[in-house]
């Protein structure tokens, strides 16, 4: 079985927590009206007023003028949240951050000292309540989607079991949105043939599905039964390492797509350099606005953990991703595969100075981020908006 | 023109200047060889517009005239006839025919006046050097040497001559090779380091292998040329600045640890451990204690091999890891019975040399392992 545990309202609840006076009010964790900030995370009382994470500070205010705007404090977010990955591997190795407030394990090989993975998902999420005072939600399911979804299910402070032979009674009443990869269009399409449930969409022809969407028709017609293959990856073991992230609103301007792409590139790369691993191969995605989703590949005659390297070439893969694409765009991502252990490193006599620089660079950037947080020290061309 | 020369007379110089005939040209006329006949000489060159060779050959009793043929095939056509042979060669009906014995050939031709020439780039300044100077300097560094190194500077040999000092420098950017020698003669000037590229440096390698006078050196701005023995070599010049070597080589006084020990143990110690090192990235790793130099390898399939060479050593301990290559190719250079190396850390190059310090270094840059 696999769990997926995930922290509500995250930022904001280590904010309340710290603060108990400001747990009955409602509390945003985001950027200052003023400065076009957005909301990062709110909790549960001001959600009540309608505001969501990504949402613009300015109206988040409207919709609820009495929240406490506070700074995002990311540093220690990670901090807190390192805490939490150390609670999950008392129980299991087998850890797959998916950021920093949720991740799955999977807790097969755990179950004959620890007792089910249910009984394990209850001491987690025990265990986070106690040692640090926060709230997770856990759903233990039989594979990663149907953890993900079971986690969902019952938010705030949730707890939700499926059992393999509850499957289709926990799936087929739930409303097609909830899957992954239906959005509005896709659900608006659904609709239309009469499909707003996961069970309807079990019960629908493949060459129905199959035409309106492709080759996602029959990914889908596995989710609406429950089929889901992908095993547990723990960081260490990646085959890939990838960030990606979806816009508040459309984005058409170039060189903010630079800048938002620079950001994702410098995590990738840090996170690679923190495995120890190079990548040979440098992979941008994007998604425009009527969903058409583009990715560029490039491989690199020798491997590289480097964000000065990794970022030439994704930047170059943007400049091509755009010309088949162009206009705005929802979504954008990068990611590296082909991670290799680092070979043997010839020295050499006359050091490349610009390659030297590079590497001291992400080492020292590695290092204040690592103590002041991820956002801490950034490229200049990064702060684009 | 016409002439008759025996077989052999003919097939060494053809050979020489077929070294210049890239396999792939863009001019047709450059997979020919040029043949200027006069009345008592033979002279054949060939080029790829980078580098010329040229032989000459006496003859008795030719009739002037010049011509282009094929290089490969007459070549070919000379080596298979059978020893002995005397080959009559003439230009008739706008083709080359070769008779020899019962054989026939007739072989196409283009105007000599279109083969191009590398005169002009050298200038008349001069000197002389004994052959076995030149070619010392050449075997012990040219192994160096980059190739097709987009540092296109690298990918020849650096030559410099101060006084009377000649020196040679070769690096492909994780080792070195520099050594250098004193001239007998005055001729000449100083200059400052030309780099002759690689095609270069291996012709003129073939060029010094064979004969025993001393060879002329001419360099100009553009161009070097050798010359001896009625053969003779122009290469063009790598037109780049090569990096100042000088800084990486380190001085004996930086090298706190210090070994000495039999040349040619060490290296067949490295040699054996060398076959189960990592084929890609051929490293081992020396661990230098008291009087033992261990070398250990393993490869991706872990397997494992392990050398103990004694040496004599001060100096702490210290463990680094080489290009099991780039250490063989060194000592495999040096002639001495006794080499010395000489170390900082694990981090900073490795300074080689024979125990009677005879003008040759080899530094070689470590691995990170």
């Amino acid at each position: 079985m696999i769990l997926h545990v995930d922290m509500d309202a995250f930022y904001a609840s280590v904010e309340v927590r710290d603060r108990p006076e400001l747990a009955a009010k409602p509390v945003i964790v985001g950027g200052r009206p003023g400065s076009r900030g957005v909301v990062a995370a709110a909790n549960y009382v001001a959600r009540r007023f309608g505001v969501h994470s990504a949402m613009p500070s300015a109206t988040a205010l409207k919709l609820c003028p009495e929240a406490v705007i506070l700074p995002v404090r990311m540093a220690y977010y990670a901090e807190v949240s390192r805490a939490i990955r150390a609670i999950f591997r008392t129980f299991t190795p087998v850890v797959e951050p998916l950021s920093l407030d949720e991740a799955f394990l999977d807790c097969s090989a755990s179950e004959c000292l620890f007792g089910s993975s249910a009984d394990i998902g209850r001491r987690i999420k025990r265990t986070i309540r106690d040692e640090l005072d926060l709230v997770a939600s856990v759903g233990v399911a039989p594979n990663k989607f149907l953890a993900k979804l079971a986690s969902d299910l019952d938010k705030p402070d949730g707890f939700v079991v499926v059992q393999p032979e509850g499957v289709r009674a926990f799936l087929d009443p739930l409303p097609v949105e909830r899957l992954w990869g239906v959005g509005r269009v896709a659900s608006t399409r659904l609709a239309r043939l009469g499909i707003r449930t996961v069970g309807q969409l079990r019960d629908a022809s493949s060459d129905v599905l199959e035409a309106l969407f492709g080759r996602a028709g029959s990914h889908l017609r596995e989710l609406s039964r429950g089929i889901d293959h992908r095993a547990v990856v723990p960081d260490h073991l990646a085959k890939s390492i990838s960030h990606e992230t979806t816009f508040a609103t459309d984005i058409a301007d170039r060189e903010i797509l630079r800048a938002r792409l620079l950001e994702l590139t410098e995590q990738v790369a840090r996170r690679l350099r923190r495995l120890g691993l190079e990548a040979r191969t440098v992979q941008v995605k994007l998604r425009r606005s009527d969903f058409q989703t583009i990715t560029r590949a490039h491989t690199l005659s020798s491997p590289t953990d480097m964000t000065q390297e990794i970022w030439q070439i994704a930047d170059q893969l943007l400049r091509t991703g755009l010309v088949r694409g162009p206009g705005p765009l929802r979504l954008i991502g990068v990611g590296v595969s082909g991670l290799e252990e680092p070979a043997p490193r010839q020295q050499t006599l006359f050091e490349d100075e610009s390659r030297a620089r590079g590497r001291r660079l992400d080492a020292a950037v590695d290092d204040i981020n690592g103590r002041f947080g991820k956002r801490a020290l950034r490229r200049a061309a990064e702060l684009k908006h | 023109m016409k002439f008759v020369i025996e077989k052999e007379a003919l097939l060494v110089p053809l050979q020489f200047v077929n070294g210049a005939v890239e396999r792939r040209q863009t001019l047709p006329i450059l997979s020919n060889i040029l043949m200027r006949i006069s009345a008592e000489e033979l002279t054949l060159s060939a080029t790829d517009m980078e580098v010329e060779m040229v032989a000459k050959l006496a003859l008795a009793g030719g009739e002037a005239g010049d011509v282009t043929v094929p290089a490969r095939k007459i070549t070919d056509i000379c080596r298979a006839l059978p020893n002995g042979a005397e080959i009559a060669v003439a230009v008739k009906d706008g083709r080359l025919s070769l008779r020899s014995g019962r054989s026939r050939f007739n072989l196409s031709i283009l105007p000599a006046e279109d083969f191009p020439n590398l005169e002009g780039l050298v200038e008349a300044r001069d000197f002389t050097i004994r052959r076995e100077q030149l070619k010392r300097l050449l075997e012990r560094t040219q192994f160096a040497m980059a190739q097709q190194d987009v540092r296109y500077y690298l990918n020849g040999l650096l030559l410099e001559r101060t006084g009377r000092r000649l020196r040679a420098v070769a690096t492909d950017g994780h080792r070195l090779a520099l050594c250098e020698t004193e001239l007998d003669g005055q001729g000449g000037a100083d200059f400052e380091g030309v780099i002759v590229p690689r095609k270069g440096v291996l012709e003129l390698s073939r060029l010094l292998a064979e004969g025993k006078d001393d060879v002329r050196v001419a360099i100009g701005g553009q161009a070097i040329r050798v010359s001896g023995d009625g053969v003779q070599l122009t290469s063009k010049l790598i037109d780049g600045k090569f990096p100042d070597y000088t800084r990486v080589v380190p001085g004996p006084e930086q090298c706190t640890r210090r070994l000495s020990t039999d040349r040619e143990l060490l290296r067949q110690s490295l040699s054996r451990a060398a076959i189960l090192s990592n084929e890609k990235y051929r490293a081992v790793r020396l661990c230098l204690e008291g009087g033992i130099l261990r070398i250990l390898a393993h490869n991706p399939e872990q397997e494992e091999a392990e050398e103990e060479v004694e040496i004599s050593y001060e100096g702490d301990t210290l463990e680094v890891g080489f290009n099991v290559a780039y250490l063989i190719d060194a000592l495999g250079a040096i002639p001495s019975e006794t080499v010395r190396m000489d170390l900082m850390d694990g981090s900073s190059s490795c300074l080689i040399r024979s125990a009677d310090d005879d003008g040759c270094q080899y530094v070689v840059m470590p691995m990170r392992l």
